[in-house]
């Protein structure tokens, strides 16, 4: 176990480490250098190279990524063009928002996607299992801005029963605070449990009558288990552990997908900064803002799948 | 290891053409999935004889459609059904061109890795690693800084989109190379570059159909996205520009049809390419029809 626990928390460490050195060597490959990002407008060569001295774009670029390095492990991530304000206390300003949606919206779609899928597994071939199906495939053709759109026009202006954007209001205290982030969070959430829910429980249901077929059920058949025993006890607990590494799997999709949401309800995420950031051209926020999610990601991804080696106990031995 | 939970068939059964294609069209989806794709293609190739291309402003404002305006008018006056129309365009220009990059690049590795233990190991790596990330935000950030064109978004779609290829053709491909018949090319004589490109590869090649579509619908998505978010090429009309254009200019709870009708435009593109693959995976693996 500990040795697994080792494994994944290197990998983790080498996929971050990859991402970081693949973005910087990348934005340095890229035509143009940075002072043209930052200046607009004409520029004597003097003011070019006194730039690239204050930022320290003349050294080597081995040497510059050295320090680039030093400089992100101590949880600097460069200064904002537009807000002069550094990267990193933006970004934290940010990411509770979207860890809070994201988190919902992952949790949501497991504690829906497992009845949905093993009701369809149960009934295989008739009507539930030829819903989910079709719901199944029509999931991945799912925009989700164009589901968040939809679902602020018709339950958040025309019947007027969520707020249409922002994640709180700022007069409440207390109770009554927390009920309007509740109220603020239900569309956004629901745009992406939309989006991932038919894809999620549709594989959870293959995973499912994949492991129905095995012996170990054909022989709780033999004892005179139930159906419904058998089900949710004995196949339900094996097919929930591939379930799990699946959601994890689909965390890169879900931030994505958060991105675009925020966007549509003004919710003050680090999609939402993102684009205002496009919007500003504000480039050391876009790669703080990669950096940050995708540090996000592979925590969360690890974290999945050590609770799947808690859960499992032939790794857990 | 993350392997997809999708099985893959040990042998590729030889198929004829007339029977592939009345496996394609023996459920009706394949059909309409086949009659969608056509039509969009008509659409995005006769886009200037259908309707002008959108542009300028016109007294018309906001009008609900009617029979004048289709789909109605955004808040500049311009025909949505117009913008939709000269939108698809981009959106399957796109989405086939970066596919086929995705597609080339996806083969490549995983054929490699698949037959060359020694890149397996870099290959699997690397790929793991790229589908751990999130590559919507990736993409936001190079579109950002090169200057978007329909041609740099392309690029940029397509070598974010290889490693689920990779992937694919990867566990096929160990498959194919574990068979008898490359160990016997092996002791032919033949070199590793051959026994690649002229034994593996055409054992892989229905899939790489099938992968060309789901692919190709991933591309239109993550167009879609990148030019809701301000990022399409300024110059021409796409369906996530039309989307954006409705969020910048506040009319999202009022003119309903401007985000309605690229929406269902997005849905029936990806819905169909996605049928039709599934479709041509069933002509692969027989074993899967009628199920």
């Amino acid at each position: 176990m500990a040795r697994f626990v080792l494994n994944r928390v290197l990998k983790a460490v080498l996929t971050v480490w990859i991402a970081i050195t693949a973005t910087f060597f990348l934005l340095r490959l890229l035509p143009g250098d940075p002072t043209t990002l930052m200046v607009e407008g004409d520029m004597t060569p003097e003011m070019r190279a006194a730039l690239l001295e204050t930022y320290g774009l003349d050294r080597p670029l081995l040497e510059q990524y050295v320090s680039y390095l030093r400089e992100l492990l101590h949880g600097n991530f460069g200064i904002s063009f537009r807000q002069i304000q550094p990267v990193a206390d933006i970004l934290l300003d940010r990411l509770p928002w979207t860890l809070l949606l994201a988190g919902v919206a992952f949790l949501l779609t497991i504690a829906v996607g497992i009845p949905i899928g093993v009701s369809a597994a149960a009934h295989r071939g008739r009507w539930p299992d030829r819903l989910l199906q079709g719901f199944g495939i029509a999931g991945h053709a799912l925009f989700v801005p164009s589901v968040a759109m939809l679902l602020l026009v018709w339950l958040g202006a025309r019947l007027g029963w969520f707020p249409i954007g922002g994640a709180i209001d700022p007069d409440t205290r207390g109770l009554a605070a927390y009920l309007s982030l509740a109220h603020h969070l239900v569309l956004p959430v629901a745009s992406l449990v939309l989006v991932q829910l038919g894809p999620y429980a549709l594989t959870l249901r293959t995973n499912l009558i994949e492991v129905l077929g095995e012996d170990y059920i054909r022989a709780a058949r033999a004892r005179g288990l139930s159906a419904r025993r058998r089900l949710w006890k004995h196949g339900l607990r094996n097919a929930i552990l591939p379930a799990l590494t699946l959601m994890g799997l689909q965390l890169g999709t879900l931030v994505g997908g958060a991105v675009l949401t925020e966007t549509v309800f003004a919710y003050p995420g680090v999609g939402r900064l993102i684009y205002e950031a496009v919007g500003q051209r504000d480039y050391p926020v876009l790669q703080g803002a990669f950096i940050m999610l995708a540090i996000t990601v592979v925590v969360a991804n690890a974290l999945t799948d050590l609770l799947y080696a808690v859960l499992n106990p032939r790794i857990r031995l | 290891m993350t392997e997809p939970a999708a099985t893959v068939p040990a042998a590729e059964p030889a198929v004829g053409a007339r029977s592939a294609w009345r496996t394609f069209f023996r459920q009706p989806s394949g059909l309409l999935a086949a009659a969608v794709l056509v039509v969009m293609v008509l659409l995005a190739v006769l886009a200037p004889l259908i309707a002008d291309e959108p542009g300028g402003t016109s007294p018309d404002v906001l009008r609900s459609p009617s029979g004048g305006h289709l789909f109605g008018t955004d808040d500049l006056g311009q025909d949505i059904f117009a913008q939709v129309v000269w939108g698809t365009r981009t959106s399957l220009l796109i989405g086939v061109a970066a596919s086929l990059i995705a597609i080339v690049l996806g083969t490549a590795i995983g054929l490699a890795s698949a037959y060359f233990r020694r890149v397996d190991a870099v290959g699997t790596v690397v790929t793991d690693v790229m589908l751990a990330l999130p590559t919507l935000p990736l993409m936001i950030m190079l579109a950002a800084i090169v200057n978007p064109s329909v041609w740099t978004l392309t690029v940029i779609i397509g070598v974010f989109a290889w490693p689920e290829v990779a992937r694919l053709i990867r566990s096929q491909g160990l498959v194919v190379s574990a068979m008898p018949y490359i160990d016997g090319a092996r002791v032919l004589g033949a070199t590793g570059w051959r026994i690649v490109t002229r034994e593996i590869l055409p054992a892989v090649v229905p899939l790489i159909v099938v992968s060309v579509l789901l692919t190709a619908s991933r591309a239109v998505i993550s167009e879609a996205g990148l030019s809701f978010l301000g990022l399409g090429d300024p110059d021409a009309w796409s369906w996530g520009r039309i989307l954006l254009n409705a969020q910048r200019s506040g009319v999202v709870a009022i003119a309903w049809w401007q985000t309605l009708f690229p929406s269902l435009a997005i849905l029936l593109l990806v819905l169909a390419a996605t049928v039709a693959g599934m479709r041509f995976n069933d002509i692969r693996d027989p074993r899967r029809n009628g199920a």
